[in-house]
Parts: C-alpha cells; structure tokens; sequence
C-alpha cells in the first residue's frame, strides 16, 4: 500500500465549553492517515471518535475548540482554522462526509437531484445546469440506484432508509473529497442492507481513489472494511495498527474488553461479556491510564502515569503498561487467545 | 387533489350556511325595542306593524328560508337601522376597498420588513441584532397596541407633517396608519421565523449542506428559509385576510372610513341584515384563508398532499 500520509493528526486536544464548565473530549490524540486506505476509528459512545474526526473537517458545534495541536493536511494546519471562509476550501472538495442518519441528512423539501447537484455547482461554480444533471445521474448509477432519470425529480421520504443512505453516500461523492468520512453509516440501518452500504462505500472507494475514515462502535463492520483500526477510549486513541494486529494480536485491555463484547463470540448457554463500569468523567482531569478503574488487568503504575505507546510491531502500537518489559506477563482473556487460533480459518479482511 | 379541492369547497359552503343560520336565529332572540327609536312611545299596534314590515313575525323557518332565497339571487338585504333602506351591499362596497387597501399595504410591510428581520436574528443568534430584535418584539408583544398607537399618531403626525385624522386624497396620511399595523405582524413574522430558523439550522441536513462545502448564508436561503417557511405559510393567508377586514383601533385613531368597528356599530343598533352580511364576510374571510393556507402547504411542502391516499409522512 502506498503510505503517502494525507492527513496527520498530531497530539489533538478537544475542549468543550458547556456553560462555563470545560470538558475534555480529545486528550491529545495523534493520528496518521495513509492515502488510499480505510481507516477505521472504532470506540464506545462517547469516546469521541466523532468529534475527533469532525474536527478534520471543522463540523462540530460552535462551542467546540481545539485547544492545541495540529492537524496537517496538504501543507495547512487545519487547527488553525477558524474563518468559515478558509473552511469552505476543504469542505466537500477536499473532506466530505457521510452522517449515520439517513432519514434526516437529506432536506425533505428538495428533490435528491437538486442536492446532489448543489454539490457539484459549489466545488465548480463554472458548471452548466445539464452538465452538473448528466454528472449527477451518473453518481446516482455509481451508487447503485435504478432508473435515475425518475429518481432525480423524487424527495428524499419516496426513498428507503438503505436507498437515501446510497444518495448521501453519492452527494459526498459529488464533491469529489479526497478523504470521505463515513461517521457510523450503518448504525442506523437494517443488518441487511448494512452490507450493501459497507459495499457501495467500497466501491467508491475505488472508483474514485478516496481516503476512507470510517467510524464505527461495530466491529463486525471494521472486520469487514477497515485496512487499519484505531481503537479509542476516552478521548485518546489507545490502540492502533492493521486490521489484522488489531483483531488478531490486540494488545490493550481495552480492545481486548471490546472484542470480548461481540456477541458473536459469546458461548452458547452463557451470558454476554459485557465491560463493567462507566468511562470516566470528561469534566474531570484523568491521572494515568484512562481504562485503569475499569482494567481488571490495571497495573499499580496505572492510576500514576499514563503509559506512553508500546511498539508491537512497526505498524502497531499500544497505549499500556502491560507492553512495558518491566511489566508481569499477563494473557489476554480466553476469547481473544480463541480469536488468534481462529485467523487462519476466517477468511481476509 | 381536485376532487379532495371540490370535496373541501363544498364543506366550506355547508359551514357558512350554519354559521350564517345559527347567527340569524340568534338575532331574532334579541328583544324587540331594540328596532324601534322610540319604543315607549308606540302603541301595541304600530309596533306589530313594523315588525310585519320587517318580516320578524312570519315563522322562524320561512324567515331563514326566505334569506336565504335572497342570498342566493346575490341580494344582503337593507339596512333598516344603520342607514335605513340603503342596500347593505352598497355600504360595503364603500367601506371594504378602504380596509383592503390599508390592510394589503400593511401585510406588504409587515412581510418585507418582518421576513428579513426574523431570517438576520436567526443568522446572527445571540449577537447584537438578534438581541435588537428580540427587544422589539417582547416590547410590541407586551406593551398595549393602543399605547404605542397612540404615540405613533402624535409624534408621527408631528414629524411628517401630516393632520392627525384620515384623509384619503393625501398619501402621506396612509404612511402612519399603515405602518401602526404592520407592527404587530412584523413582530409576529419575526418572532416565528426566528424560532422555526433556528429549529430547522440544528437539523442533519444543515449538517451535510455544510459537509459539501455550503457557505452559511447559502444554507440560509436555500435550505433553512424554505423549510422553516413551511410551517408558517400554513397560517399567512388567515393572517392576511384578518388584517385586510379592517382594524377597530386604528380607523377608530385615525376616522378611517373602513370596516373596523362596524361589525359591533350594527349589532348594537339591531341592523339584522347588515350583522348577517358582515358575519357572513367574515366567516366566508376564515374559511377561505384555511382552504388557501392547506393549499399553499401542498405547493411548497411534497411530503403532504391533498388526495388523502398519498405517500410520505
């Protein structure tokens, strides 16, 4: 894989002011994105994967701020950017998204034609009306939508969840990005057309050479798309590394705690992981490892210092103690050692 | 659509008819000195009389019947009370273009200034022009119309020169009485455009809009204006037509020579035809502004639609 980096997140810190009490959603989180790949950002709710990744493209609420940090995409720090002008630059044209509603990130009084089009007449102001309609009958197609003339005059409410999810899919497409954030794309849809989405995402992808960050907290669907999976918790992302490492050879309590949560590997006859207790407390200053109150494996340095990254390989690395030499060996619960006899059986990425 | 139209037109008929017969039936309950200048002084006999003329002594039935049979030809009736025996269509015919005219001009106002008010306090929420706004509005809104009226007629008549009463052949005169009505529906357009602005900028679409790289103001107009315009088109046309009937305070301030007041003039005066015309007008003014505002709905919104079978929501 080519390893241009595209997008570098560099020790990332999210504020938000809520009345005059400050919360910390992102704790100085660093992150490379690779041109070409399927990044995925996987964590629990409220981890704040989306607002990490809505700062990339300066989407969060008003009361949001990046306190330090940079994030440096084609020569500029994104961190830095706070005129809406300098942001109409990146918006859609270099970064566009995909949001995990589909029933409301459409406006229900236009025709799905005239919002595609709306894309593609604001990043080439230049366009004719016809252009701009034959580009936008030809992205409807590339999504996978039938009889595209007559869908281009409908409403979003004469489309299905699954189908008006394919149409946001084709107006973040019709900015022509270069990296597509797809923030939980099929959290709200149907287990059966999850996968047609996940597919058509796919094939975007490659039919138009995109940089694919996917957030999700479903990790049968990283499984599925992801080249490389970045694991967070608490604002910081704890683990990351290939899909492969990641699912195969995870090292972090934590993602050991979230792969153990999948059903899917639960025993017949037994009752479901689960991770006991809450996250901490964003309104709060955390000492030492974030996970440690909830790690049944948390080390006494734990509650003291926050561990640094622990290479595992040259691709992989993990935020914990347990990585430090000085540290007791400790194995990973029983699933996770399963998972790791699975690999050869379960069939690529 | 045209059958659901044809359908909801013929209801609207059948809901005038009652209003106008319960309203009549009513009239006819009121005690009878009131048709008389001089009651005290008439004997039982030219009493009886008059009421025969009058035709208030033929069986409740017939009278409604023979109203209506008139109606029908096109024909209100006399006015015996008001100005005895001149058609009741023929004042109204004098009176109505007045408050038309007052009335169109000041919903023109009122929309051109009340419309781009409510859209810059929600594009600018929070800072000063909204704040601006918000001041203007609770302070129409809770301040007595009649007290700033007042003070508009007074100063306002100063300032521009002009006499304090109405007088048609001179524009200027219609600037101060145009622009005390309009005041509440700019504060009334303002305040719901605000509100439903405001409601429609925090909606996923807006999200995405933004996504694709929309400037704000953009999203403004093309997003958020029309769709939180749905919501009031529904009620613009009964607010129209109620400011168009006439205003009682302000042709009362201003000696207008509209409509306003004269609904309750000839009921104290017990001029029946001209209370069954006026009531008549005003019921036909409300059921039209429903009938416009659902249709208005219909254009501007594809989710709803009149046939009743309809997808959507």
């Amino acid at each position: 894989m080519d390893k241009n980096v595209i997008l570098q997140a560099k020790d990332v810190v999210v504020k938000f002011d809520l009345r005059g009490k400050v919360l910390t959603a992102i704790r100085g989180a660093s992150l490379d994105v690779y041109e070409g790949e399927t990044l995925a950002i996987v964590g629990e709710s409220g981890s704040g994967k989306s607002v990490f990744s809505k700062t990339f493209n300066g989407l969060n609420d008003r009361n949001c701020y990046i306190e330090s940090g940079e994030i440096l995409f084609k020569g500029r720090d994104l961190a830095k950017l706070k005129k809406e002008k300098d942001w109409l630059q990146i918006r859609g044209k270099e970064i566009s998204m995909v949001l995990q509603e589909p029933m409301t990130s459409l406006n229900p009084l236009k025709t799905i034609g005239d919002q595609i089009c709306e894309a593609i007449t604001t990043r080439a102001p230049g366009i004719s009306r016809r252009e701009a309609r034959q580009e936008t009958l030809q992205y409807l197609a590339d999504v996978g939508i039938s009889h595209v003339e007559q869908r281009y005059k409908q409403y979003p409410h004469e489309f299905s969840g699954g189908m008006r999810q394919r149409v946001v899919i084709a107006t973040a497409i019709a900015c022509k990005p270069r990296i597509l954030i797809c923030d939980e794309p099929t959290t709200a849809l149907d287990v059966t057309i999850q996968a047609q989405i996940l597919e058509v995402i796919r094939q975007m992808k490659e039919k138009y050479n995109l940089t694919v960050i996917f957030i999700t907290h479903d990790l049968g669907v990283v499984a599925n798309v992801a080249d490389r999976v970045a694991v967070m918790y608490a604002g910081d992302i704890v683990e990351i590394g290939t899909a492969e490492e990641v699912f195969y050879d995870p090292r972090h309590p934590y993602t050991w705690a979230l792969l153990s949560s999948m059903p899917q590997l639960g025993e017949q006859g037994e009752e479901l992981f689960s991770i006991k207790g809450t996250p901490p407390n964003l309104f709060k200053e955390i000492h030492g490892d974030a996970f440690a109150p909830r790690n049944p494996y948390a080390l006494k340095i734990d509650y003291v210092e926050e561990p640094p990254y622990f290479e595992v390989s040259k691709t992989h690395r993990a935020k914990t103690w347990l990585l430090d030499p000085r540290a007791p060996k400790v194995e990973p619960p029983r699933v996770i050692r399963g998972l790791r006899d699975l690999k050869p059986v379960l069939p690529e990425g | 659509m045209l059958k659901y139209l044809t359908k909801r037109i013929l209801r609207s008929f059948l809901t005038l008819a009652i209003i106008i017969t319960i309203v009549f039936v009513l009239m006819r309950q009121m005690p009878i000195e009131g048709y008389f200048d001089n009651f005290d002084k008439l004997t039982e006999e030219q009493i009886q009389v008059g009421l025969k003329g009058m035709g208030l002594l033929d069986p409740m039935p017939i009278q409604v019947a023979d109203f209506f049979r008139q109606l029908l030809q096109g024909d209100l009736g006399l006015s015996r009370r008001y100005r005895a025996n001149v058609p009741v269509a023929e004042i109204l015919s004098t009176k109505i273009p007045v408050s038309v005219k007052l009335g169109c001009l000041s919903i023109l106002v009122s929309l051109v200034v009340g419309l781009p008010m409510g859209t810059f306090m929600a594009r600018y929420k929070g800072k000063w022009f909204d704040r601006l706004g918000t001041l203007f509005i609770v302070f129409i809104q809770a301040v007595p119309a009649a007290v700033y009226f007042l003070f508009i007629q007074l100063y306002g008549s100063v300032w521009l020169k002009v006499p304090l009463l109405f007088d048609p052949s001179k524009p200027a005169c219609w600037i101060l009485p145009v622009f005390s009505m309009s005041l509440g529906n700019i504060a009334y357009y303002g305040m719901w455009l605000r509100r439903y602005m405001v409601d429609e900028s925090t909606k996923d679409y807006v999200k995405l809009a933004t996504a694709k790289g929309l400037s704000q103001n953009k999203i403004m107009v093309r997003h958020i204006f029309r769709n939180a315009f749905v919501p009031m088109i529904q009620y613009l046309p009964t607010s129209f037509l109620n400011t168009v009937i006439g205003s009682i305070y302000i042709e009362s301030l201003y000696s207008i020579p509209g409509m306003g007041g004269l609904l309750v003039d000839v009921i104290k005066k017990h001029d029946n035809n001209m209370v069954q015309a006026i009531v008549l007008l005003y019921a036909t003014v409300g059921v039209i502004g429903l009938l416009l505002g659902d249709i208005l709905m219909t254009i501007i919104d594809p989710r709803i639609s009149l046939g009743g079978k309809g997808g959507g929501r």
